[in-house]
């Protein structure tokens, strides 16, 4: 059982990742698009679309920001359940339709409405439960410095 | 049904990388400071876990597959049909890496599951 302030701390951490993923995904996709209406993808080319890939700045960033949320990810691995942070990770679908909705002005319908209220019921049931069920294989992880000591 | 097999691969690799990654990271212990040093220790520890490795490999093969995915069908779609990885995650974590799944936690989980499916239907 973790103590209020690892809970939060654990909760603050995926609230960023969220964010980057969210930024992330939308660089890709952006990217991706870009390439295939320059012209078709021809994947046995493989070396052509690498090239093509790199070239298109919001790929790029776009796998930066991916790498953010990965680190932050695998650091909340190793204090809570996945079965915690997995699904509170899906509070991202919720930013993504919020973000179409008012940077974007898309229209949401009220199915896809209903569809982010349930992921934030969800998400509140989810991280209600205590985040840790795992028994402890190791502990703390131990810089260098203060391994010499 | 290209689209659809490609999701399911997507799905099952995420997953798998999600089990892997979670193992690895309990291994090497808990990640408490964002100390550059103690970040670099946990990357060499990361670097040399075979579970840790294990998982890049299926999460190189699912950011491949949604890449290649992306090239012909709409984030807004792609994004919300690989939702089953909720599910398939979370039944990973009960019976591989022996998590307690509270009737509380499942309940969120199907939630979450349904309601980004609802997002999906445009």
């Amino acid at each position: 059982m973790r103590t209020w302030s690892e809970r939060t701390e654990i909760i603050a951490l995926l609230g960023i990742a969220i964010v980057s993923q969210a930024i992330g995904n939308v660089l890709l996709s952006q990217g991706m698009k870009s390439i295939s209406e320059v012209s078709p993808i021809i994947w046995s080319d493989w070396i052509a679309v690498l090239l093509r890939i790199v070239d298109t700045p919001s790929i790029p960033f776009g796998v930066g920001f991916l790498i953010i949320f990965f680190v932050l990810f695998a650091t909340t691995l190793s204090r809570a359940d996945l079965s915690f942070v997995l699904p509170a990770i899906s509070s991202e679908v919720v930013v993504n339709v919020a973000c179409a909705n008012y940077f974007l002005q898309e229209t949401v319908s009220a199915t896809r409405w209903l569809g982010v209220v349930l992921i934030s019921v969800g998400v509140v049931l989810v991280v209600r439960s205590s985040p840790r069920t795992f028994g402890i294989e190791r502990g703390p992880v131990v810089a260098w410095e203060e391994v010499d000591r | 049904m290209i689209t659809a097999l490609m999701i399911a691969i997507i799905v099952l690799a995420d997953a798998a990388a999600d089990v892997f990654l979670t193992k690895g990271m309990r291994q090497i212990g808990e990640v408490t400071s964002f100390a550059p040093r103690e970040l670099l220790t946990v990357a060499l520890r990361a670097l040399s876990n075979h579970h840790v490795l294990a998982s890049m490999l299926f999460m190189t093969l699912h950011l491949t597959g949604f890449l290649i995915v992306l090239s012909w069908a709409d984030l807004s779609f792609v994004f919300p049909a690989t939702a089953m990885v909720y599910v398939v995650g979370t039944l990973g974590a009960k019976f591989i890496l022996g998590e307690t799944i509270s009737a509380h936690r499942w309940a969120g989980t199907m939630l979450v599951c349904l309601g980004v499916g609802l997002v999906a239907i445009p």
